[in-house]
């Protein structure tokens, strides 16, 4: 009888050239061992993906300036707030504009190609009621997390697999803040 | 990115599971391949879990393994309108830890659901079909979440992930 088959764990390195360009980690490369001269393929960018990326960066930077206004009353999500803070750095790693704000001529929000509903300024009266604070803050958690996944099925290879896992991150986030 | 893992249930390593280009069809499949192996494994290992946890503890076992037995059944009909060959589960898995008490089930559990995660972020990264992507994204969502739960019970901090299946 042959050995048990180990449980499956969690991806543990990068491979790709690509993904280790756009995420900043390109001495990992050369630790796995992959090929240096993988063509673009599936990570290639049309430059209305770009504009839709930056969107993805703004409605980021949104959900991070929310995240800050709920820190001043509910200072038990600073943790979130971090991982929130981490996700926009690898989304601003990226993306090839990685300004965050839509380029000159970009679609505004809510158009076809811009960012998908992103979470809405946060309310300035929430600051000095934690339980208000969260439950906005949810709001927008949750709001972030669609216009993400929404924006996912729209990229392919790298990219899609970065939107994909950001909006699991802020779907697992969401339950933290009820 | 390297694959979850192999086809047989075989853990991450430092080379991917297909030499295909990412974003073809042939690499969308073996990628969904090593989806249904997560998933295989996340049914197989709730098992485990329900048994090392007491019984008012066990609904959201029972929940998950519905949810794992389900996507798995999906993925392999999925798999087999496309002529492919499904990838059977495997006799038995090892455990990356044994079980000695109700915090270790629920550490187990939240791996079951990270493996889970990392595969179909790996099907995300490696799909050539949108709709295979509208997949993923809803299948990685569910996972990270159960994960979260899980990660509560068993006192691990932090809880949350900033970019769940992908190396931090």
């Amino acid at each position: 009888m042959s050995a048990p088959a180990p449980l499956p764990r969690p991806a543990g390195a990068l491979t790709r050239r690509t993904v280790l360009t756009a995420l900043g980690v390109a001495p990992v490369l050369l630790a796995v061992g992959c090929s240096a001269d993988e063509p673009a393929g599936a990570d290639a960018v049309t430059p209305a993906q770009v504009d839709q990326l930056a969107g993805q960066v703004a409605v980021q930077e949104e959900l991070v300036a929310a995240y800050e206004v709920a820190l001043v009353s509910a200072p038990e999500v600073a943790a979130l707030a971090d991982q929130a803070r981490a996700q926009l750095t690898r989304l601003r790693a990226a993306a090839p504009s990685a300004s965050g704000s839509p380029p000159s001529g970009a679609p505004s929000p809510g158009a076809s190609s811009g960012p998908s509903s992103g979470p809405s300024p946060a309310p300035a009266a929430v600051a000095g009621d934690a339980v208000a604070a969260r439950a906005t803050l949810r709001t927008q958690v949750a709001t972030a997390a669609t216009s993400h996944a929404t924006a996912c099925v729209g990229f392919s290879g790298a990219r899609a697999a970065l939107l994909g896992s950001i909006a699991a991150g802020l779907r697992g986030q969401d339950g933290q803040l009820t | 990115m390297t694959g979850p893992g192999d086809s047989t249930g075989t853990p991450a390593t430092t080379s991917p599971t297909t030499s295909a280009e990412a974003g073809s069809a042939r690499a969308e499949d073996a990628a969904l391949q090593d989806a249904l192996a997560a998933e295989h494994a996340a049914v197989w290992g709730y098992g485990t879990v329900g048994a090392a946890l007491t019984p008012g503890t066990r609904g959201e076992v029972v929940a998950a393994q519905e949810a794992h037995r389900d996507l798995r059944d999906r993925v392999g009909a999925l798999l087999l309108d496309r002529g492919a060959e499904p990838v059977a589960a495997r006799p038995a898995y090892a455990l990356p830890f044994p079980l000695l008490s109700e915090v270790d089930a629920c550490r187990l559990a939240a791996v079951l659901e990270e493996g889970t995660t990392a595969a179909w972020v790996w099907v995300l990264d490696q799909a050539a079909q949108r709709t295979t992507r509208e997949l993923a994204v809803v299948e990685a969502s569910a996972a990270e979440v159960r994960a979260v739960t899980w990660r509560a019970r068993a006192g691990l901090s932090p809880v949350t992930a900033a970019t769940p299946g992908l190396p931090a």
